[in-house]
């Protein structure tokens, strides 16, 4: 297809009209057990998506099976559980793996789920070079954002690498991994950040591979061939569609010349997204089909910048996981996009317009030295251990955060416009909202005993010995992995095999340093009362925050954490990644006045209760705890039936009302 | 509940009941004192625990060190191991963010172990004023007792005057062991340990460097190499800990309760100390012990202030 000059639209070689092909339809998805996700893909295919988008569950992002105590609260909570092959010829049953393509959201564990994935199709006869797909397999923003890593960043990077080399021979069409700074952007990145951070990142990992020096460097050009981004898209879409442009553009620069790849095919620059979630409101949720739209615009309104992949989030992920109709609605937004309107029949609409160029060069040159700045700090790695962009990230949050209580950012249903007709949206039967059929982890857990009752033990040794001695000469890990899931080895036994070399990470937080400005008299306010809860029990009040479970979205918490402070608590900030039971000895330790949970994962329930017995079994029972986290409506009064003494969700954007309102459980607690 | 019956379950180890009793000590108002004297005498048979100091720069890996050397001191034969985390406070707002919790972390739920974060307040030092009251209750109940603080300097090294001993832990190549030659306290700290001895050669050559400046100072004194990765020169640091000395808190009273004084009503209050009794050790003997000469003291210059100056 070509564009000859002065041609106003695309033609093919017969010069007849003719349009682009769309980017892949996905759908994020995932839930309960592989059999209920199956049928969920399969309908997902029927209505016309034309690539899979696989949630996992965080038990299996985070390496542990699902009859592991600390999964049992998380299994089949965000996404499909997998412990074992089994599981996977369940998952893809009825889907033709040389017809898919096929990406999984992936990171800690990216190489097992690969490894599945290529045994997979060797069972079922399938040749691996015909296997298309990404598996995310992005570190760097798990310790920054995300929070589901498993192993010290030296190992990680490794498996990382790994799956590059693996791949550029024998898996020619993956995406070994997505550089993303999709997760970047929702933990508050600014577009110059979210591209400076995305660029450092894909540096350090094609650094890493060239001085592994295991491949040639035709192999190496490859691998930066191979190399995609996954990003976000947020409502700003005038500026989202330049930082698209900005990115291609430092791409192609950054490839020729560090890399010195001659080949412009290896040079472009390959991205999928999921728009921006940050911006979707709880309050009128129904105004998040429009976002959504816009954000969509963004990333496919300029073909030189064009997404090669797009999911789209429902409506309604503000309040709770969508339901299959929710899904198959914005499906509908992509396909109305690419087939009704006429966008996919012009070249680029923007080359020559001095306002995108202006814009474009603007985010290139603040990128450009971010990206300085970070290679000069030693590269990537040596930024994430200096705290330094998670300091930036947090900054720039809580920035934000600032903007929409002062009303400075307009958002429309939240700080402006805030009265509205209720919605038939949410007033049906379901409340709009999705819940899963909690039998369906019983199918889960009764699959994988069946599993580790049918296999050979001796043949899950012999691989696990394998893999652990391959881990520690440090050869290639794929191969072992294969092994390993071809002799129905568990995802929680390839973790652990590993975890014993490796060793476990613990993350640095985004609380330390941080400052973060409340409005100066609201803050006055607040450290008034802090001081006069300190005159009258001899102390500043004491809160211990924590996230239990295995979400790993540490904002919220970071946030909370960082607002008590500068309203004159005294924070012990217990981290991420908590068993239930752990908080509860912090808090009994700390002799803490309050505790703060932060939840995301959709197991508040569970693990709200659990908290509460933790203290009540500890003496602790008089603690007051509150939580925080994407809580649909009616699971408040649950929560608070449960002994919960306030709930923040995302309607509550007004920090100092928050602390306000913690202050007051605490006063009434001591009273 | 009572404090008899918080020092009843104290001392059968309910946690709950501990941590009541901790922020009992780090109350700051004056009404604090009779209290903490009482839970100090129904406490009083018990033996006296040994306080270790842990200092060093920030990202030194401190916190994770502790961690490692808890689990060593138990399986050492310790009876049981408290840990005081000392982060500092926002002079601006007067709060604090304790983030030691995150790095330091036990084994679920053992009861031998006990961790408490403190805010440093207003004073500086490295170790807040409710440090040295923490360790006198904690030291009751625990065999060992460490307190893990940021000394970055001379000004910052207040903890040795708490500690039975303290160690300074540095990290390889991290500049801090000449920061400490610089700043002339080499001399403080009873023993050194170079953390992160993961990272291999370079660890080792710190700990050659530091030997040999340590050399051309007095007593020779342990550097030890550990790695709370690996696990390497943490049973040998908990056993050169456990066979120090211990219990001698109680011998550090006249000196920090002139720091208090010192701290409260400044020079004058020094001189007026002085002036009241032969030595300090005398005055806190005549008052029953610190918290009664706190009370006295105070009391004392409570009734200067409502005195009229005559001149």
């Amino acid at each position: 297809m070509s564009t000859p000059p002065g041609s106003y639209q695309l033609t093919d070689a017969t010069g007849a009209p003719s349009r682009d092909a769309p980017w892949i339809f996905r759908t994020y998805a995932g839930h309960s057990s592989p059999r209920a996700s199956n049928a969920l893909y399969r309908a997902g295919l029927e209505r016309g998506q034309t690539g899979l988008s696989i949630a996992f569950d965080l038990p299996t992002q985070c390496g542990y099976s699902s009859d592991a105590p600390i999964a049992r609260p998380e299994v089949g909570k965000v996404g499909v559980p997998i412990n074992s092959l089994d599981d996977f010829h369940l998952l893809f049953d009825g889907i033709p793996l040389e017809r898919m393509n096929t990406s999984m959201t992936i990171n800690g564990t990216a190489m097992w789920l690969l490894a599945l994935y290529v045994a997979l199709a060797r069972e079922r006869g399938v040749a691996e070079a015909k296997l298309r797909g990404t598996i995310q397999n992005d570190i760097v923003k798990e310790y920054l954002a995300r929070g589901t890593y498993i192993f010290p960043p030296e190992h990680s990077l490794r498996l990382i690498a790994e799956t590059y080399e693996y791949c550029v021979d024998r898996l020619p069409e993956w995406n070994p991994s997505n550089v993303c700074s999709y997760h970047l952007q929702e933990a508050g990145a600014t577009p110059v950040q979210e591209v400076g951070f995305a660029l450092a990142t894909a540096v350090g990992l094609l650094d890493r591979i060239k001085a592994r020096g295991r491949i040639d460097a035709a192999a190496v050009a490859r691998c930066v061939g191979r190399l995609s981004f996954f990003v976000n898209s947020g409502i700003r879409f005038v500026e989202e569609m330049c930082k698209m442009r900005a990115f291609a553009e430092l791409w192609d620069e950054l490839t020729r010349e560090r890399y010195g790849v001659t080949d412009p095919k290896l040079r472009l620059f390959r991205y999928g997204v999921q728009v921006n979630s940050l911006g979707l409101t709880e309050p009128q949720p129904e105004n998040n089909a429009w976002r959504i739209l816009l954000e969509a615009l963004g990333v496919t309104l300029s073909r030189k910048a064009r997404c090669r992949a797009l999911q789209l989030p429902a409506w309604n992920e503000a309040m709770s996981l969508p339901r299959p109709w929710d899904q198959q609605w914005a499906l509908r937004l992509q396909q109305i996009l690419a087939y009704e309107t006429d966008l996919l029949e012009y070249p680029d609409l923007f080359d020559g317009n001095p306002a995108v160029a202006g814009k474009t060069a603007s985010i290139v040159e603040g990128a450009r030295a971010e990206l300085d700045r970070i290679i000069a700090m030693g590269g990537v790695q040596a930024a994430v251990d200096a705290g330094y962009m998670k300091q930036a990230l947090v900054r720039s949050m809580t920035e934000r955060m600032a903007r929409i209580g002062s009303g400075a950012q307009v958002v429309v249903g939240v700080n402006a416009w805030t009265d509205g007709l209720p919605s038939p949206l949410t007033t049906g039967e379901d409340g709009g909202r999705f819940s899963a059929d909690p039998a369906a982890v019983d199918d889960a857990l009764a699959a994988l005993a069946a599993t580790k009752a049918r296999r050979d033990p001796a043949r899950v040794a012999a691989a696990l010995a394998e893999l652990t001695a391959a881990a520690k000469r440090g050869d290639n890990l794929m191969e072992p992995s294969i092994a390993c899931a071809l002799a129905r080895v568990t995802t929680g036994e390839w973790a652990d095999a590993l975890r014993a070399v490796f060793g476990e990470y613990r993350a640095i937080t985004g609380v330390d340093g941080q400052s973060l400005e409340l409005p100066p008299a609201q803050a006055a306010a607040l450290r008034a009362r802090v001081e006069a809860f300190a005159a009258a029990h001899g102390r500043r009040p004491r809160l211990v925050v924590g996230k239990p479970g295995l979400d790993g979205h540490s904002n919220g918490a970071e946030v909370i954490a960082v607002a008590a402070r500068h309203a004159g608590w005294d924070v012990i900030y217990a981290g991420i990644r908590l068993a239930p039971d752990d908080i509860a000895v912090s808090a009994v330790e700390e002799d803490a006045d309050l505790v703060g949970v932060s939840i995301l994962s959709g197991s508040h329930l569970e693990l709200a209760a659990q908290v509460i017995d933790g203290l009540r079994a500890r003496g602790g029972g008089d603690i007051p705890v509150v939580v925080g986290g994407i809580v649909p409506r009616p699971d408040v009064a649950r929560l608070e039936a449960l002994g919960v003494r306030a709930v923040f969700t995302p309607a509550d954007y007004d920090l100092a009302q928050v602390m306000s309102r913690m202050l007051d459980v605490v006063e009434g607690a001591a009273a | 509940m009572t404090d008899a019956a918080l020092c009843a379950a104290a001392r059968h180890g309910d946690k709950r009941a501990i941590a009541r009793l901790v922020s009992a000590f780090e109350d700051p108002r004056p009404q604090a004192a009779p209290r903490r004297a009482a839970i100090l005498a129904a406490l009083a048979d018990r033996p006296i625990g040994r306080v270790v100091g842990l200092t060093g720069a920030p990202g030194v890996g401190k916190s994770t060190l502790v961690g490692a050397l808890a689990g060593a001191l138990l399986a050492a034969g310790e009876r049981n191991v408290a840990v005081v985390a000392v982060d500092p406070s926002s002079p601006l707002t007067g709060g604090a963010l304790l983030g030691d919790r995150t790095r330091v972390r036990f084994a679920g739920d053992d009861p031998r172990l006990y961790f408490r974060s403190q805010a440093s307040g207003a004073i500086a030092g490295g170790v807040a004023r409710a440090t040295h009251q923490v360790c006198r209750l904690l030291t009751r109940l625990f065999a060992t007792v460490i307190v893990e603080t940021v000394g970055v300097g001379q000004g910052e090294i207040e903890i040795v005057r708490i500690a039975d001993t303290t160690w300074l832990v540095v990290q390889p190549h991290g500049g801090d062991a000449i920061q400490f030659l610089k700043a002339g306290v080499m001399e403080v700290p009873d023993g050194f340990v170079i953390s992160k001895g993961d990272l291999g050669s370079a660890a080792g050559a710190t700990a050659a460097t530091l030997t040999a400046a340590l050399r051309l100072g007095t007593a020779a004194r342990p550097v030890i190499v550990t790695s709370a990765v690996t696990g390497v020169g943490v049973a040998e640091l908990a056993a050169a800990i456990a066979a120090g000395p211990r219990g001698r808190l109680v011998d550090r009273e006249p000196y920090l309760f002139e720091r208090w004084v010192a701290d409260e009503y400044g020079q004058a209050g020094l001189r007026r100390l002085a002036a009241a009794a032969p030595s300090t050790a005398a005055y806190l003997a005549a008052h029953g012990g610190l918290d009664g000469a706190q009370l006295a003291f105070g009391a004392a210059e409570a009734c200067r202030d409502r005195v009229p100056d005559p001149a």
